[in-house]
């Protein structure tokens, strides 16, 4: 059950960097996602990881580079391409084919093949399979060796959604006998319900690693909703007490950098009656757009707060959320979007260079980003 | 590289391609073998032939000791050879290939021997058919030494056209570019080359000829020719010795291998 650790991973194709500086772990017992936006560089790092292309950097498996790993597939399985296969050779060859040459046994064959619902079509030509058989097959060639380390690019494309089902509680399964998993895919849902960890990328390089959840709590989607009978005085107390206020179209305060709690407690110690207080928490897919942006022109890194420390969790000694700086906030205001008032970086940082320019800061009045309204509207 | 041996001997038994190739390789050999041995005939030895050797030569090779007839076989086999590495990269399994077996020398050597192997079967059971078909029709054949160099050079230039094949497809990375090409060189652009230059040799006289001696594909169809002195040169242009022309058609083989090689070693997958 291997430990991946990618240190440095770089590629360029001409003067167009693919993948620039990426350096990340993926640790036994976890499905860890890997998001990014398309073009990102997902499958480039993931071919660097196998040695399939040529780049800097390295990736290693227990400390082995994958080119000197003796019989990989026993020990790194991979899924790049959908149908990588010969129309014409019998599923069954194609595996057995794979595993002659690390010495598999054609009885594992049998076994994989059954594993993944295609033991009725094994001696079918892959030309008559469906893009989500082709799936299976492909994850059937991962599985061959029985491998510790799972590496699967878009593995869920074309599954139907019992096959995205029965997927996601396969690679559950293995994960908690102590593989590690790697897989990119573009179903967020499905990557919320499946994976453990993240590995976000955007333009080659690394937004955000660790803990889902943690990824998810930094979204600026996640907030405090107030409606209360004095907007105007809660929204005056609560930017005195250095929470960012943002009036939805409904009329109710959003509120960041203040638990509800707080923002209760605020509220019967101004005596402002309280019609509803909740906690909105973000998905998955807010997060990833608000780290990446909702289109190809991705705005900005993670501004988390701890300037280059590990998010926590499993994935020790890597980039932090707050690695590469944040939003390019309100000037002067210290402190990580929910990370703790003193700190560098997050809000208040500036953006990477290329990202484009920064979103207004909470503060400034107008539309935000999602289109709601901005407390001090004239409108 | 046992590994990698195995994957290769797996993959070529497991296509129909692989017996499509070899199989018509061999029956059009064996087709024009038999005719050629119900058409010629002892009497014809006065017009066309020195001896019975020749004509036994001749028949066995399906007509490949002559000038006339091409060698119908080696297109077949520059095709197998463009599919050992060319569905590679035409159905996407380089990827899968190059992750059960990281070291690319060893993928490439075991597609080469595999190759080779397959081939150098496939001529053993063409040869034997013309052979027998050359026993049973003609009138005391001669099976002798005589044989030995134009049926050996015979072979080696189906390999050759074989291992061609494989470094075209590896340094293309494009199968039915690699078709066009293993096909295009020897039957268009060598002889275009060769008219062209023999046409300019003989209006001008000058020894720009001799540069025929250098196309790669002609060298090793002429190494196979029986009698070689007779039969290799063009008008006034002076023919390179048997020797010269495997030693020109092997090193053609070997460049492209060696340019295709090094594109596939080092390559992004």
């Amino acid at each position: 059950m291997a430990l991946i650790q990618a240190r440095g991973l770089s590629k360029t194709f001409g003067s167009k960097a693919a993948v620039r500086g990426l350096s990340f772990d993926v640790v036994p017992g976890s499905v860890t996602g890997f998001l990014g936006p398309n073009g990102a560089g997902k499958s480039t790092t993931m071919r660097l990881m196998l040695g399939l292309d040529n780049g800097e950097g390295v990736t290693t498996y227990d400390g082995v580079p994958y080119r000197e790993l003796k019989q990989p597939l026993r020990q790194v399985g991979s899924v790049l391409d959908a149908k990588p296969f010969h129309p014409t050779r019998k599923a069954v060859n194609h595996l057995r084919m794979l595993a002659a040459s690390n010495s598999i046994p054609n009885s594992r064959v049998t076994d994989v093949v059954n594993l993944v619902g295609l033991g009725d079509v094994a001696n079918a030509k892959p030309k008559t399979f469906s893009l989500g058989m082709g799936q299976r097959l492909g994850l059937a060639t991962a599985l061959l060796g029985d491998p510790g380390t799972l590496i699967l690019d878009e593995p869920a494309n074309g599954l139907d959604p019992q096959g995205v089902h029965w997927l996601r509680n396969m690679l559950k399964t293995l994960a908690g006998q102590g593989r590690s998993i790697l897989v990119s895919s573009h179903l967020l849902s499905e990557m919320a319900l499946m994976a453990d960890s993240l590995v976000v990328v955007g333009r080659g390089t690394l937004i955000a690693s660790g803990k889902m959840s943690d990824f998810i709590s930094t979204s600026n989607r996640n907030a405090v909703l107030i409606r209360v009978e004095n907007a105007e005085l809660m929204t005056r107390e609560l930017r005195a007490r250095k929470a960012a206020v943002v009036t939805e179209p409904d009329g109710k305060l959003a509120i960041t950098g203040m638990d509800s709690d707080r923002v209760g407690g605020l509220a019967h110690e101004l005596g402002v009656r309280v019609f509803e207080l909740s906690n909105r928490e973000a998905t998955l897919e807010e997060a990833f757009l608000d780290a990446t942006g909702a289109s190809e022109e991705f705005r900005a890194s993670m501004g988390f707060g701890n300037q280059g420390a590990a998010f926590g969790g499993p994935m020790m000694g890597q980039q932090g959320y707050g690695a590469q700086g944040g939003y390019g906030g309100q000037p002067g205001q210290q402190g990580g979007y929910g990370g703790q008032p003193g700190q560098q970086g997050g809000y208040g940082g500036q953006p990477p260079p290329g990202y484009g320019a920064p979103p207004p800061p909470p503060h400034d009045t107008g539309t935000s980003q999602d289109g709601s309204r901005r407390d001090g509207d004239t409108a | 590289m046992t590994g990698a041996l195995r994957y290769e001997w797996m993959r070529i038994r497991t296509i129909r391609s692989s017996y499509w190739m070899s199989a018509l390789a061999i029956a059009l050999t064996f087709g024009i073998t038999l005719l050629m041995g119900l058409s010629i005939s002892a009497a014809d030895l006065d017009d066309e032939f020195d001896s019975v050797d020749q004509v036994t030569t001749y028949i066995v090779l399906a007509g490949a000791s002559g000038p006339f007839i091409p060698v119908m076989a080696a297109p077949f086999y520059a095709v197998m050879g463009v599919m050992a590495v060319g569905h590679e990269y035409r159905y996407g399994t380089n990827k899968a290939t190059l992750s059960a077996i990281p070291d690319r020398v060893a993928v490439l050597a075991a597609k080469l021997v595999v190759l080779v192997a397959w081939v150098l079967a496939s001529i053993a059971i063409t040869l034997l058919l013309g052979m027998a078909i050359t026993w049973l029709l003609l009138d005391n054949p001669q099976f002798g030494s005589h044989l030995v160099r134009p049926l050996l050079n015979y072979t080696g230039y189906c390999v050759g056209f074989a291992v061609a094949g494989m470094g075209l497809a590896a340094l293309l990375r494009n199968q039915t570019g690699a078709i066009v090409a293993a096909l295009t060189w020897p039957l268009v652009v060598e002889p275009i080359i060769y008219g062209v230059s023999v046409a300019i040799s003989e209006t001008t006289g000058g020894g720009i000829g001799k540069l025929t001696n250098l196309l790669p594909s002609s060298a090793g169809r002429r190494s196979m020719f029986d009698p070689y002195e007779a039969i290799a040169g063009f008008g006034s242009i002076e023919v390179w010795s048997i020797g010269a022309a495997v030693i020109v058609f092997w090193l053609g083989v070997i460049l492209v291998l060696a340019a295709g090689a090094t594109s596939f070693v080092k390559r992004d997958a």
